[in-house]
């Protein structure tokens, strides 16, 4: 076998290091513009989601700036105009799932009192189960909920096991996903950080 | 040249035969399209760098080859991640960590050592491609059946016709958890032993 000396050593794996972080530095400085862009269009997909949009994620940038004034400086809160044609406020949320956290949009009407829509994601939750949170049939069982109840007290939208029995109406409740019960306990969690106003 | 580079289909599958990658393939397999993807990164990042490795595997001083292969492997990895998340941004979702896991999957390393180290270029690259196709075939196979019998679907597009749920049909939920992935992958292995067997 061929000898190699230390400085041999040492200068090859220099070198090598050298040219492999110089390039992926190029690689990864060329494509963050399209990395970013990716993840600022999914945000405004899941926002437009929230209010009932049905929007390609390729088109979500152009629609969001054409429905949407943010509110706040930090991106946590947009006025936006729904499908139905009416205006709403959408608000982030953030939550922890059963693997990892969990996040999404609610939109709420501009009177405060019903819940337009919502759309969640999640980091690592598993599909079939926790995953179930990004389908629509999930997300379409909050369309019209209440967030505050008859006397006026602010309940937010819970999201309870279906058939418990519990003094929450079926107007501020929606029903968790079987077999998902600590995902639907992060969301039910999320929901109460709603803005109560 | 291209005979002796069929083994890994078959009789030297990396997963069926020598039970390598088998942590990737539970994990990436509840659905078809993340497992092509995967299997196409692993291909990738296997057939480049046995091919980078096997050029330069003159000149690398033994005593830290293993380093400068963890080094040439992470290099495409990392490649692979960022062009995924640049290009197929949902699919990149849904590989989440397991992309950058490709670093540890044991094919690749074995491969690096066994055959880059001591064989010409095109060979080895070649050799490369051959094992993660071998790879990738596993995990197809996997993932047909995980996500048919799991969720319903193929590539999301929903196969079993409505009217099988009217009548009671229900989807497999525990297809869609790894420990399902596993017996499917231990029933292969079974498989294929018994047909090597016979022969």
């Amino acid at each position: 076998m061929k000898k190699f000396s230390n400085a041999y050593i040492f200068l090859y794996i220099t070198i090598l290091v050298l040219i492999i972080t110089t390039t992926l530095t190029i690689v990864y400085a060329s494509l963050k513009p399209r990395r970013d862009l990716n993840k600022q269009a999914e945000q405004y997909q899941q926002i437009l989601r929230a209010a009932g949009h049905d929007i390609d994620r390729s088109k979500a940038v152009e629609a969001f700036s054409n429905l949407a004034v943010p509110l706040t400086y930090d991106g946590r809160q947009y006025r936006v105009v729904c499908a139905d044609g009416s205006k709403g406020i959408a608000m982030r949320l953030d939550g922890k799932g059963l693997w990892g956290p969990i996040w999404g949009y609610a939109v709420v009407s501009e009177d405060w009192q019903t819940l337009k829509g919502v759309c969640f994601d999640h980091k690592s939750e598993t599909p079939g189960l926790g995953a179930k949170i990004t389908e629509e049939q999930f997300l379409q069982s909050f369309v019209g909920k209440k967030l505050y109840d008859q006397d006026g007290n602010f309940v937010s939208v819970r999201v309870l096991k279906p058939g418990t029995a519990s003094d929450i109406a079926e107007e501020n409740r929606v029903d968790a996903i079987s077999g998902a019960t600590l995902t639907s306990k992060g969301v039910d969690e999320m929901m109460k950080t709603i803005d109560n106003r | 040249m291209i005979k002796e580079h069929l083994g890994p289909l078959s009789k030297d599958n990396p997963v069926l035969v020598q039970t390598l990658g088998v942590c990737s393939a539970l994990a990436v397999t509840a659905q078809l399209k993340p497992a092509v993807v995967m299997a196409l990164s692993v291909t990738v990042v296997c057939a480049c760098s046995n091919f980078i490795i096997s050029l330069l595997r003159n000149t690398i001083p033994p005593r830290i080859r293993i380093i400068v292969q963890l080094l040439i492997v992470s290099f495409f990895v990392i490649l692979v991640d960022q062009v995924l998340q640049a290009v197929v941004y949902d699919i990149s979702k849904l590989l989440s960590v397991f992309v950058g896991l490709i670093i540890t999957n044991c094919i690749i390393m074995g491969r690096l050592e066994a055959f880059a180290l001591s064989h010409k270029p095109l060979p080895s690259l070649v050799d490369g491609v051959m094992n993660g196709v071998g790879y990738g075939l596993v995990l197809v196979v996997v993932a047909f059946f995980r996500e048919l019998l799991g969720s319903g679907t193929l590539w999301n597009h929903p196969v079993v016709p409505e009217s099988w749920y009217a009548h009671g049909y229900l989807n497999n939920g525990l297809m869609i958890l790894p420990p399902m992935a596993l017996i499917l992958v231990g029933t292969m292995i079974w498989v294929k032993n018994w047909k090597t067997e016979r022969r």
